[in-house]
């Protein structure tokens, strides 16, 4: 078999599934008006599937903050961390997101995907444990086989079957980390944190929770679900991203361990890659201010997501199991979930479209992320046109 | 671990295969979990959780890469089960 053969499988699948013309996977956005706005194929959307959760993108004062950087400190730090990428930006917004966490450790990542490498594979080595939800990001999958760990699932959110897989591991608990989300990416469901929080302190294990999706979102000052929990004290790891509720990319991963900070000196995905520009690192240190300071956007973001799922559930759409900023909707086949893609998309709303592996237990989904910037009469076009397009879906 | 006892997994092992493979071939030693039942990774992970369940066990994911038979499979969950 040559290097390129298995590209084929791929090559079959695309030509038998989609269209000609038609690519969800490869969606170019022509223009972008706002935060909730753009066109698309020439025809303009509302954007309903960007994890923007607070739409802090087009944010007056973070948009000022990078203009301002972009012109004193320039494009690009062009080098790692560890060499020439650090700006006294970089190390301020470590300062202020460990007093934004209330402790003392924080690191600064290009990504958040990188930030799961670099937190997981470096933590975890080949003598340790690591205990998984089963529906972890890619990013989580990754960094654990990458740090050579003994990976072992539990079901998604049972807390029941990740007791089973901590008894059985026996002394070996003090080498073992559970990592869960704090808001799961494809169901917008939420982990049981509490509970995973008990049994971690019983069973003397670690925990790393991935606030991705949950950071801004959740817990009255948006630090996210550890928060929204109760459980801040219990958690050993939070990782996040800058790409979602913070409007930019870059990651980090905070900790109440003081340790955390000898990891920036073994982490590969942090040595050896560039720092987040400069003016990306001024946008989120004004978005992490905005957090702080309107907490009425976290409000209006929760009435836009509840405004959203109990309307899709009222047209008869089969939603995740929670309410949240993330509403998936299930669809019955691959083909009618592209179809309601593209009608979506063709009427004026794009959400994602997910098939698995990325979804969950084989399900095709239509992915909608709902924003704090989302205007009522937005939010009715789009429950409008998912109600015009439901029909259709069952005929197609 | 006695040869009586690989059999006992074998049987259980073989029940567990048939009710999640996609492809329903009779199942030997050397039937391959890919290629002859059409196990793709997200099936594998659903039938993991069963075999979990069946032997008490909790199953590595890193040692996945190394299955390719019935018999592997067999063996590593008689392995596993060994360690406790």
């Amino acid at each position: 078999m040559g290097l390129l053969d298995k590209l084929n499988a791929i090559a079959e699948t695309r030509k038998n599934l989609l269209p000609p013309g038609v690519d969800p996977f490869n969606v170019v956005i022509d223009e972008i008006y706002s935060s909730t706005e753009a066109s698309i194929g020439g025809r303009r959307v509302i954007l309903a599937g960007t994890n923007n959760y607070l739409g802090l993108t087009f944010d007056q004062q973070c948009i000022e903050a990078a203009r301002e950087t972009l012109l004193s400190e320039g494009t690009g730090t062009t080098g790692s961390r560890m060499a020439n990428g650090t700006f006294t930006g970089h190390r301020e917004l470590e300062k202020e997101l460990a007093l934004f966490y209330g402790c003392n450790n924080a690191i600064v990542f290009s990504t958040g995907f990188v930030s799961n490498l670099g937190v997981i594979a470096t933590l975890a080595s080949p003598s340790d444990v690591i205990v998984l939800d089963a529906d972890s990001h890619a990013s989580i999958y990754d960094a654990c086989r990458m740090s050579g760990a003994e990976m072992i699932r539990f079901r998604h959110n049972n807390v029941d079957d990740l007791e089973k897989k901590l008894k059985r591991l026996g002394s070996r608990t003090a080498n073992t980390l559970i990592i869960v989300e704090g808001i799961y990416s494809m169901l917008g469901d939420c982990a049981p944190l509490a509970e995973i929080a008990a049994l971690k302190r019983r069973y003397g294990a670690w925990l790393l929770v991935d606030e991705a999706h949950s950071m801004g979102v959740m817990g009255d000052r948006g630090r996210g679900m550890a928060e929204a929990a109760g459980v801040e004290q219990d958690v050993d790891f939070i990782v996040g991203t800058f790409s979602k509720s913070l409007g930019a990319i870059g990651g980090y991963c905070v900790s109440i361990h003081p340790e955390l900070d000898l990891v920036r000196y073994l982490s590969r995905s942090y040595v050896f890659t560039a720092s987040p520009s400069p003016s990306t690192i001024a946008s989120v240190r004004q978005a992490l201010r905005v957090i702080q300071s309107k907490p009425q956007l976290r409000t209006k973001l929760w009435d836009n997501a509840n405004l959203l799922y109990q309307g899709l559930k009222k047209l008869g759409y089969e939603l995740g199991p929670d309410i949240s900023p993330i509403v998936a909707i299930r669809v019955p086949t691959r083909e009618k979930t592209l179809f309601a893609w593209k009608e979506l998309l063709d009427r004026g709303v794009y959400v994602n479209l997910v098939f698995p592996p990325a979804a969950p237990a084989g399900m095709s989904l239509l992915r909608c992320s709902i924003s704090a910037a989302h205007t009522p009469e937005q939010v009715a076009c789009i429950l409008q046109i998912f109600a015009d397009i439901k029909p259709l879906i069952a005929e197609s | 671990m006695t040869s009586s006892q690989y059999d006992i997994i074998f049987q259980k092992v073989v029940v567990l295969l048939q009710e999640h493979a996609p492809q329903q071939v009779p199942i030997q030693e050397d039937t391959e979990l890919i290629n002859d039942l059409g196990f793709d990774s997200l099936r594998v992970m659903e039938m993991l959780q069963d075999v979990e369940d069946v032997f008490d066990i909790s199953y590595p994911l890193n040692t996945l890469s190394d299955l390719r038979t019935v018999k592997d499979f067999v063996l590593q969950i008689q392995k596993i089960g060994g360690n406790g």
